[in-house]
This record gives C-alpha cells, structure tokens and sequence, in this order.
C-alpha cells in the first residue's frame, strides 16, 4: 500500500514538474514571439515558394458561353 | 547615502512596473518591434496580472481553440490539404496571433478582457467558413462533387448571409470572397497583392476599386474552391463590382443569380423591386436545390440576429454615454461588420455572451477603460484593410480613442417577424443598406449621418477614411471639407486604398495623423517611439 502511494506520488510529481515545464516552455515562445519569427522568416517563405511554384490552370482559356444557362426571370 | 536611496528608489518603481506594468507614457512600444518585420524582439510586459491573462486566456486559448475548430469543422487532413492547394489560407491564416497581437497592443485591464472575444469569434467563424469549403471543393477531391458540394450555397461576400436563412437546416451558405480576401486582408496584408496583380496582368484598368480587382483576381489565379452547384452574386459595391460578377460568371460557369442592390434605394418603388429580388432569389434557390423555402426556420434566424443587434444597441449605449466601453476601435469594427453581413452564427451568440459580463462589470464599477483618451473619434467611410489596427497604434501614441466607425452603424436595425410581408419588407431595406452602400454611396442624407452619430456618440474628432480609388466617395470630398469648416470639426483625411498597402502605406497613414496631431492640434504624443517606425515587411 505504502509502495503504491509512494508511486503515485511520484507520478503527480512527474506530472506537475512536466506542466511546469512545459508551461515556461510555451511562455518563452509567447513572450519571445517565437511563433511569429517562425512564421516570418520559415513558414511563409516556403509556402510562397510553393504557391508561386504551383501549376495553375489558365482560367482565361475557358471559354464564355453566356447563354449556356437560362436568364432565371421569375 | 543619496545614491542607495536613489537606488532603493529606482528598485521599487521596477517592481511596480514589473507588478503592473509600465504606466502609458512610459511603455515605448515602438521599441518592441524588429525593423521592418513588425515581429517583437519580444511582446509586450502588461504587468503580472495582464501579461499571463494575455498569455493563457487569449494567446494559449485561441492558438487550442482554433485547433479544436480545425477538428470540429472538418479535420487537420481537410485544412491541410486546403493549405496546400490555396494560397490565401495558408500565406494569411498561419500568422492570425499577431493579428491579435496588432490589435490589443497597449490594451490592459477590461478591454483585454472583453476585445479579444471579438476576434475569438471571427477566428472561429472563419474557421468554419473555409473548413466547409475544403470539405465540400471539388478541387481537392479529384473533381467529385460530394454530398457537401451539392449541400452548399456560394454567394458574393456582399450578399448578407440573412437571405439563406431559409435552407439553414440543409444547407450551408458561404461567401465567396469573404475569407479569401476580405478578412485577409486585416491578417496579412501581402496576400491579396497577389489577386489585384493577377486581374492588371490580364488587362484590366488599375483604377478601379482595388476590393473587385482582388475578388476577381482570386479567379484569374484559379485560386477559388469549387463548393456549390450555382452562385448568387450582386453589384456591391459599386459598378466594378459588376466587372467582378461578370468574370466570376465566365469562371465559375454554373447557375447564377444576379441580386443587384439599387443604389438610390429611398424611394418607395425601388423597395418594392428589391423585395420582389429577394423573393425571386429564394425561387431560383428553390428551384437549384429541390428544397421548398421554409419561414419557419427564417424567422428562427431573423429573432435570433435580432438578439445580436439588442446587445449592439447596449454596448452603443455604454459607448455614447460612458467612459466604461471595454472594446478598442478595431475590435469594435471588424467584429460588428463581420457579424452583420455572415448573419446568425452560434459562435456569436457565445461571444457576446462574454463581451456582456465584461461590459456590466465596467458599468457596474465604473471603470474607466481607456484612461489615456484625449479625443472620442468617430471613423467614418471605408477603412483601411491592411491597417484596421491603426485605432489601437492611435490611442497608444496620441490618446485618440475611436469610439465608433460607420461600418458599424450601418445595419442598425431590428427586423420584424410578425409577418412574411414585414419581414421581407425589413430585410429588403438591410440587403439595401449593404457594405459601402448605405453611408459611403448611398445617398447624401445617409452620408452625412456623420454629424447626428458624431453626437450620439459624444466625440469630437472625425478620421475620414479617403478610400483613393472609390469614385462614389471621391465625388463628395469637397463637401465633406465644406461641413467640416463651417462646423468647426477638427477631422484628419486618411488616404488608403482599401486592401492594397502598396499606394498609401501604414507609415505614410500614422505620418499624415502625426503632423495634423502636432501642426494642427498642437499635442505632444502619449507614446513618441510610436510615431515613426519601419513595419513596411510585416503582416
């Protein structure tokens, strides 16, 4: 009985210390705006690349038939 | 001896600033950004209490529940797909906490308690919207059109979303444009350049209203889901707009509806016609889906966006007669035009929920929100997009506190349920007062309403937005400078062109508000590392 507290014990231990962690681990990012550097300077440059990089279809090469569908007059 | 207690003296003014905060004169927030980048060498100190409230309550909260969204509207391999294939969710929405962090800069207390539900609640909204068209796009689905697409309504963002309450049970409605290109252009101002390029590089005038260029470009760049089996667009806000339906028409190639809103729309006869617009809309809905209109469900929704306009009209009220308002000028315009034009969402309903205990607590304790006021501003006309935070670089560097915009003020209305005639009636008049239409080009008496809501609203100083390249607005300049004299109203002319941060640029706006702040009004600034910085690069 007394083993399995002690377990427990540690475990909570465990658990709180990693909160703590990670708690001041998530404030430096906030506080230090970690996210928005990554964004800036990693994460945005590589989608645009990828967006400018990007096979697009030539909308212009569709063609217009404006009477395809009816004028919908009610 | 001197220099212990000079020491002592210097120990103890930072523990209180470290405790509290730094006092309003003393922050220098301009020093906190990197050159260029916008991005902070680190976020601002609040003080204990207000720093981790930011922290957990709104930077950690938002960041979880926007996962939590991601999941609930459609899941994390749904978004990122959409990522993917669309540049203006991934380019913009990645980047949506320094959104937060442009608007509640400086903000301590109660209103970082209440203006951050705001944005909670368009994150969330907009969240929904883009999560539906990705679940619904052919495009990402190997061009099948799922039980999603064939359950979902497309339509100009300046359709208002009250005209679908009807099919609410069964079908989704969502705007074409309004997460593609309106809201990003508030979270990251270099997204859009892409669009407006992309309709000059086919041929079109650079001239026109930069709004439709950047609509259209999304076309032309082959950069819009394909979500719904037709579309219903409208001519808002003006003829250019025209422009864009007709090349969403060409585009888009399915059914369309075309439901111009008149631009004289006082006259009896023209309210009539609207009406019948309407009701012919819900005909071609009926007809698209198979699925009859239901008043039942309209009237649900209609009651229930009359909730969010009641709350409207108290937190008005706080705002015009109290210094105890908890919401910055930014929260206050994104969130009301959001909301107006989207129509009845459960996620507003939630927020203002918020927003409410916030608001009676200031009432109720008198507190005053924004100590640092020298002049209650009313901003007036279309604002600039890429700079929708200005109202909060405005009360930190020279106390001007914006009270109230005219975006919010458009769609003041309740709008009866007691009948079907009455109803249509009512929403007729609100599908008329659309975006830019009602005050902006709607008419001289509307315009001017400026002056009657100066007073409502107890302010004394006027931001007139100078949207460049809005013909309808151009045209009444002079008479603005006219009125302004003879009524003796000090007011700054803010050049912009609304979405595009190329033609005026956010440090050529706060240069323009600084000199008439100084040669004209003669005040010193509440906050000088405000007044001149480089954030040309940032979002």
């Amino acid at each position: 009985m007394k083993k399995c507290k002690c377990k427990l014990g540690k475990l909570l231990l465990k658990l709180v210390g990693g909160l703590l962690v990670a708690n001041v681990a998530l404030f430096l990012v906030f506080f230090f705006d970690l996210d928005g550097k990554l964004l800036f300077y990693v994460g945005e440059p590589f989608l645009k690349k990828h967006y400018d990089n990007m096979d697009r279809k030539d909308t212009l090469k569709a063609p217009y038939d404006v009477d395809k569908y009816p004028s919908y007059e009610y | 001896m001197a220099k212990k207690i000079k020491n002592k003296e210097e120990l103890k003014k930072l523990a209180k600033d470290f405790w509290y905060g730094k006092p309003h004169g003393e922050r220098r927030l301009g020093e906190l950004y990197i050159d260029k980048t916008g991005l902070y060498k680190h976020r601002e100190w609040r003080g204990v209490s207000d720093t981790l409230y930011y922290f957990y309550n709104v930077w950690l909260y938002n960041y979880g529940m926007m996962v939590y969204d991601l999941i609930r509207y459609g899941g994390l391999v749904n978004f990122a797909k959409g990522v993917w294939r669309y540049r203006w969710v991934g380019q913009t929405y990645l980047t949506v906490m320094h959104w937060f962090d442009r608007g509640m800069e400086g903000m301590r207390g109660e209103v970082l308690r209440a203006a951050p539900w705001h944005y909670r609640g368009m994150v969330s909204e907009t969240i929904r919207q883009f999560q539906h068209m990705f679940a619904a796009d052919a495009n990402l689905h190997g061009g099948k059109h799922n039980d999603a697409w064939h359950h979902t309504m497309a339509h100009n963002e300046t359709v208002w979303g009250g005209i679908f309450y009807p099919w609410r049970d069964k079908f989704e409605n969502v705007a074409m444009e309004m997460i593609p290109y309106f809201v990003t252009c508030h979270v990251n101002s270099h997204t859009v350049q892409n669009y407006i390029d992309a309709v000059q590089s086919i041929g079109l005038p650079g001239d026109p209203c930069p709004m439709c260029q950047a609509e259209a470009g999304l076309f032309v760049l082959d950069d819009m889901p394909d979500y719904s089996p037709f579309v219903i667009t409208s001519n808002e806000a003006c003829d250019a707009s025209v422009s864009t339906s007709i090349l969403q028409d060409w585009f888009l190639d399915k059914p369309l509806f075309a439901m111009p809103q008149p631009m004289q729309f006082d006259d009896p006869l023209v309210h009539k016609h609207c009406m019948k617009e309407i009701e012919e809309c819900w005909k071609f809905i009926e007809e698209q889906t198979g699925v009859p209109f239901n008043w039942e469900l309209l009237k649900k929704h209609l009651e229930q966006q009359n909730e969010l306009q009641e709350f409207e009209h108290e937190k008005w009220e706080v705002a015009a007669k109290t210094n105890s308002y908890p919401i910055n000028g930014v929260a206050q315009a994104l969130y009301r035009i959001y909301y107006s034009q989207d129509g009845d969402h459960e996620i507003w309903h939630h927020c203002d929920k918020k927003v409410r205990k916030v608001l009676e607590r200031c009432v109720r304790n008198k507190t005053n929100t924004f100590p640092n006021t020298r002049h209650r501003v009313i901003a007036w006309s279309c604002a600039p997009l890429f700079f929708s935070n200005w109202p909060t670089w405005a009360y930190n560097c020279w106390g001007l506190n914006v009270i109230i915009n005219m975006d919010s003020l458009m769609f003041d209305m309740t709008i009866r349920t007691d009948s079907y005639e009455h109803a249509l009636e009512d929403m007729a008049t609100y599908h008329m007062w659309a975006p830019m239409r009602r005050m902006a080009v709607g008419g001289m008496h509307h315009i001017f309403e400026l002056w009657e809501n100066m007073e409502k609203f107890n302010c004394d100083f006027v931001m007139m937005y100078d949207q460049l390249q809005c013909k309808g607005m151009q045209g009444v300049h002079g008479l603005f400078e006219d009125e302004f004299r003879d009524r003796n109203i000090h007011a700054i002319w803010m050049p912009h062109a609304l979405p595009d941060s190329r033609t005026v640029t956010r440090a050529e706006i706060r240069r323009i508000v600084n000199d008439y702040m100084t040669t004209v009004m003669h005040e010193e600034p509440l906050d000088p590392s405000l007044l001149d910085f480089d954030d040309s690069m940032g979002w």
